[in-house]
């Protein structure tokens, strides 16, 4: 389900089923980094869409947690984990962090939920349907990480 | 400066008289489209959209086709991408079932459950439809998939907007 008004009235009368959220974690910056910056950006939210759809009834999509490239890491890290302590955990009992800054795996440890990196691929340049391919070949292996994430806690 | 001088006040008049111009013409327009819109409406609702798959490469076995097309939400266009489970069924009609389970929206695949691999199987909580589309008692979905109306043209499979069937499981 998405963040937006329609998927959550689903979302609070069927609470049971979705017991994932996913939350994609992106940096921003500005200068010589701007194109960089979008493109990892562009990258991780058609990923996360597509995922969506694959597991529309299970998983929330959260909006992403954005940081300014130049913070320094403790404020990021905390920033996160405030998050978080807000997510319900009785209701999402799996968190997904999705990124494609490598910086996170140092980080993983002190995160509650799982963090997933993956290398940001350039999609700028492709037509529609290459796209498509490219962002499901790296879905489908998501898929197979979340259920196996799934299985492993029922 | 110009000698052609402009008063304040006449100024502010001008503007006024082009802004409530412009006013008036958005109202205007709206209500020319609500009054020639039907039409326009139903032939859009009538679109059906070309898929790469060829007629004659439609087989018994379901397989998955995408096609796209372009999505007005609000002011934003998109292109959107929709997938289809197309096959023959014994009476040698063609089939495309919408993948959209019918419980919480997730993306069912076909044979996608070793344990039931003449089914549509959805992963997240474990939906199961027959092949013709209907939801397996037991399973969570209460509604069979939608159906797509077909066409074909050209040679090529053409697909309307999926449509619930009516309820028989
Ligand atoms: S969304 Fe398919 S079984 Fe729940």
């Amino acid at each position: 389900m998405k963040w937006v008004s329609k998927d959550i009235e689903i979302y609070l009368t069927a609470k049971e089923y979705v017991d994932t959220a996913v939350i994609p974690l992106y940096s921003v910056s500005f200068g010589n980094e701007m194109k960089q910056s979008a493109s990892n950006a562009e990258f991780i939210t058609l990923l996360t869409n597509y995922l969506e759809r694959q597991f529309t009834g299970r998983l929330m999509l959260v909006p992403p947690y954005t940081y300014l490239k130049s913070d320094q890491y403790e404020d990021i890290i905390n920033g996160l984990k405030k998050w978080e302590e807000n997510i319900d955990k009785e209701q999402f009992k799996h968190i997904f962090y999705i990124t494609s800054e490598i910086d996170w795996k140092n980080f993983e440890d002190e995160l509650k939920g799982s963090l997933i990196w993956l290398p940001s691929l350039p999609l700028e340049h492709l037509n529609e349907s290459q796209r498509i391919s490219m962002v499901e070949s790296q879905v489908k292996q998501l898929q197979s990480l979340f259920t196996q994430k799934w299985h492993e806690n029922l | 400066m110009s000698k052609h001088r402009v008063s304040r006040r006449q100024f502010l008049s001008y503007t006024l008289t082009g802004v409530g111009g412009f006013m008036a013409a958005g109202m205007l327009m709206p209500m020319v489209r609500f009054a020639i819109d039907p039409v326009l409406k139903a032939e859009a609702g009538g679109d059906f959209i070309a898929t790469p798959l060829k007629i004659k490469d439609i087989t018994t076995e379901p397989q998955r086709v995408d096609f796209t097309f372009e999505q007005k939400d609000a002011w934003y266009t998109s292109d959107v991408t929709n997938t289809a489970w197309v096959y023959k069924d014994e009476q040698d009609n063609i089939v495309a079932l919408s993948p959209v389970c019918k419980h919480l929206g997730c993306t069912v695949g076909w044979a996608s459950s070793e344990d039931h691999p003449d089914q549509f199987f959805c992963p997240c909580h474990f939906g199961r439809y027959t092949k013709d589309g209907t939801n397996v008692k037991g399973t969570p979905p209460l509604a069979p998939l939608d159906v797509y109306p077909i066409q074909e043209k050209d040679g090529l499979l053409y697909l309307g907007k999926a449509e619930p069937r009516t309820k028989e499981a």
